[in-house]
């Protein structure tokens, strides 16, 4: 792996310099938190904040996607989509976010490629961005990461201070460095020692756990057991935990239309919401809020890692962050892990 | 201060009441400053129950939240009383529900804490980020002294008090059952004050305002969640025929969301500031709230949940009701 050194003073130059060929994605401020958006200048960017709100899932799977647009009655037609094939460089992806996207990789490349994930997934070069102080609630060792992992992303940035030590992972990074190389130098011995330290001080920062040993098992006996109760009584079936969460992928589709015009379009779907998977017939699989938390948990921690050998949780700890009542993944699936079943 | 203790004794003896089928307080959440509602079906698990200048959360949700699943061949439904511990503004949440019959009197049983104000979560964590065990929160003379670490902070009330509080009326809950402490007075306070800003702004200012705001918005419906006083039984955001809301997220659908979103609690919001406290984008919703609520109380001389006799506004008429606002 290549290994460079750039001044924090040129990283600007940097990114103004690829963005003349490519669209630039990075961090900027909204009232007082930081979401990926498509900017013109480096100067755009905030890097002050250490998670975006709205997670990056968001460049490969948006919100809000049109499928196609069509016109009804008999003239009617149906204008297809155009995929773009303009590449974007996203600076400042977290190691975990940058993780989501390999676990939702498993969903959206499976027996179904879904085009618009893997067009995005194509085109997104991610510079990714280590942790050095990771928050309360981040526990991305859980799940064998590190804040300073370098495993998903094309290029990885740590900040040492006065530089940024950079880890050229894949050709993709390569190719793009080499248009901007004489903004680097060649990191020494000790620039990777620094990085090796900076990594060793976030990892220990991180105090939260989640215990998965056992976890898998105890939740295929224990579907009926009252902890599901006990965890959703103050549920209040708010969509937070599902939007903000980076590996929640479940999405609905309606087609919107006015008499003259109309779209089919794909939105973010939230199993806390009564609606989701209400049949036709009036018949609700997951009535109260106790089915639809345990759901989600499962969803997680039983049925992902079954289908795609991975938990779908990559440690990010918005879900714990923004939960207007307080209910914590890490200590919910900590107490699975404890509980005794015969 | 509110006597814990007291709290504690009080909460365990209306959980043993036979009419009672739970009750919710709050406990000490999992991480930081943060504090969790906890739910008490027998009076061991009242131990836990804690209140501090963090209990911010408008506990009267829950009752709202019941869920009334189909009952099976023998089966009864369950009709006891919920207990909960609530603030002034909580206590006007219940009391605003009852005049619309949302619940009745005898629902509920009401443990009120004269409540000097809480602290804004946000506030607490900028000033004090990446805290991850807290022993203490307190208040004193207008110092708010803060513990953990093995450290202690005084600082200044004003510093850290929600906006909420600092326009509230009615510290004292209006309704409960039983008072923890004594009534404490209520503070002079410059009404309607934090609205200065958005009513000067000209009408284009104010649209360019809303819409960067508005559009951020992510259609978690939190603020509906976690707002005592949301609780159709199907929302018409959700409603499919008509479908009144689409569900695409985008300036036009968000809009539309956040302005009925406000202009159903005309005359009903009771100004907890649930909904601004769990907005995830933090868009300033109280300021819609606040603004429709200074509008009924000039145009009508009414304020939502102050007493139970009295009908809800869109109860009430007068012939000299103002209408020139009418299209």
């Amino acid at each position: 792996m290549e290994q460079l050194i750039i001044t924090k003073e040129k990283l600007p130059t940097m990114l103004d310099e690829l963005a003349k060929e490519y669209n630039l994605i990075a961090p900027v401020e909204e009232n007082d938190y930081s979401t990926f958006l498509q900017i013109e200048k480096a100067e755009e960017m905030n890097l002050d904040f250490l998670l975006s709100r709205i997670p990056a899932k968001k460049l490969l799977f948006d919100q809000t996607e049109t499928l196609f647009k069509f016109k009804p009655g008999k003239k009617g037609e149906i204008i297809s989509r155009e995929f773009s094939k303009e590449e974007s460089v996203v600076f400042g992806i977290r190691p975990c976010d940058a993780r989501s996207f390999s676990i939702l990789d498993p969903v959206f490349q499976g027996d179904f490629k879904d085009p618009i994930y893997n067009t995005n997934r194509t085109n997104n070069i991610l510079l990714g961005l280590s942790c050095n102080k990771p928050d309360t609630n981040c526990f991305c060792t859980s799940f064998d990461d590190s804040p300073a992992s370098a495993n998903n992303v094309d290029i990885l940035f740590t900040d040492l201070g006065d530089n940024y030590f950079v880890e050229v992972v894949t050709e993709r990074g390569k190719s793009l460095i080499s248009k901007v190389n004489k903004l680097f130098s060649t990191g020494s011995k000790s620039d990777e020692e620094a990085k090796n330290d900076i990594e060793k001080k976030a990892i220990d920062s991180i105090t939260r756990q989640m215990k998965l040993d056992g976890v898998v098992l105890n939740l295929d006996k224990m579907f009926d057991h009252e902890i599901w109760h006990n965890t959703a009584f103050k549920c209040i079936g708010c969509g937070i935990c599902t939007y903000l969460c980076p590996t929640c992928h479940c999405f609905d589709i309606q087609d919107e239309s006015t008499l003259r015009e109309g779209a089919r379009v794909r939105i973010w779907d939230s199993c806390m919401n009564p609606e989701y998977t209400h049949h036709a017939s009036g018949h609700n699989p997951r009535p109260a809020r106790m089915n639809r938390v345990r759901n989600r948990v499962y969803h997680k921690f039983s049925y992902f890692p079954k289908n795609s050998e991975i938990f779908a949780c990559t440690g990010c700890g918005r879900c714990i962050d923004y939960c207007p009542v307080n209910i914590d993944i890490i200590d919910t699936i900590s107490k699975v892990g404890e509980i005794k079943i015969d | 201060m509110v006597d814990q203790q007291l709290l504690i004794e009080e909460a365990k003896k209306i959980v043993s009441q036979e009419d009672v089928k739970y009750v919710v307080g709050y406990k000490k959440g999992t991480y930081g400053f943060t504090v969790s509602p906890s739910y008490a079906y027998s009076p061991e698990y009242v131990e836990n129950f804690i209140f501090n200048p963090l209990c911010t959360k408008n506990l009267t949700v829950y009752p709202m939240l019941e869920e009334k699943l189909p009952l099976g061949r023998d089966e009864k439904e369950d009709t006891r009383k919920i207990g909960l511990v609530v603030k002034g503004c909580d206590s006007r949440a219940i009391v605003q529900i009852i005049q619309e019959k949302g619940l009745k009197r005898e629902d509920v049983v009401l443990i009120g804490i004269p409540c000097t104000g809480v602290i804004e979560p946000r506030k607490i964590n900028r000033k004090f980020p990446d805290v991850k065990d807290v022993e203490d929160v307190l208040e004193e003379d207008d110092n708010y002294i803060i513990r953990f670490n093995g450290e202690t902070h005084t600082i200044p009330k004003n510093e850290l008090l929600s906006n909420a509080c600092k326009n509230c009326e009615t510290p004292n809950p209006p309704l409960y059952d039983v008072l923890i402490g004594e009534k404490v007075d209520t503070p002079e306070i410059q009404e309607f004050a934090n609205l200065k800003d958005l009513e000067d702004k000209k009408i284009e200012e104010k649209w360019d305002y809303w819409e960067k705001h508005f559009d951020r918005c992510i259609r978690c419906y939190a603020c509906r969640e976690a707002c005592p006083l949301c609780y159709c039984i199907e929302c018409m955001a959700d409603s499919l025929t008509p479908q009144w809301l689409r569900r695409s997220v985008n300036l036009s659908e968000n809009t539309a969301w956040n302005i009925m979103r406000a202009f159903h609690l005309a005359g009903r919001c009771i100004g907890c500031g649930e909904c601004e406290r769990s907005c995830p984008v933090n868009i300033p919703l109280m300021e819609l709230n606040k603004k429709i609520e200074k509008d009924v109380k000039e145009l009508y001389e009414y304020t939502a949940g102050k007493d139970l006799e009295e009908k809800p506004l869109f109860g009430t008429f007068k012939p000299d009701d103002p209408e020139e606002f009418i299209l």
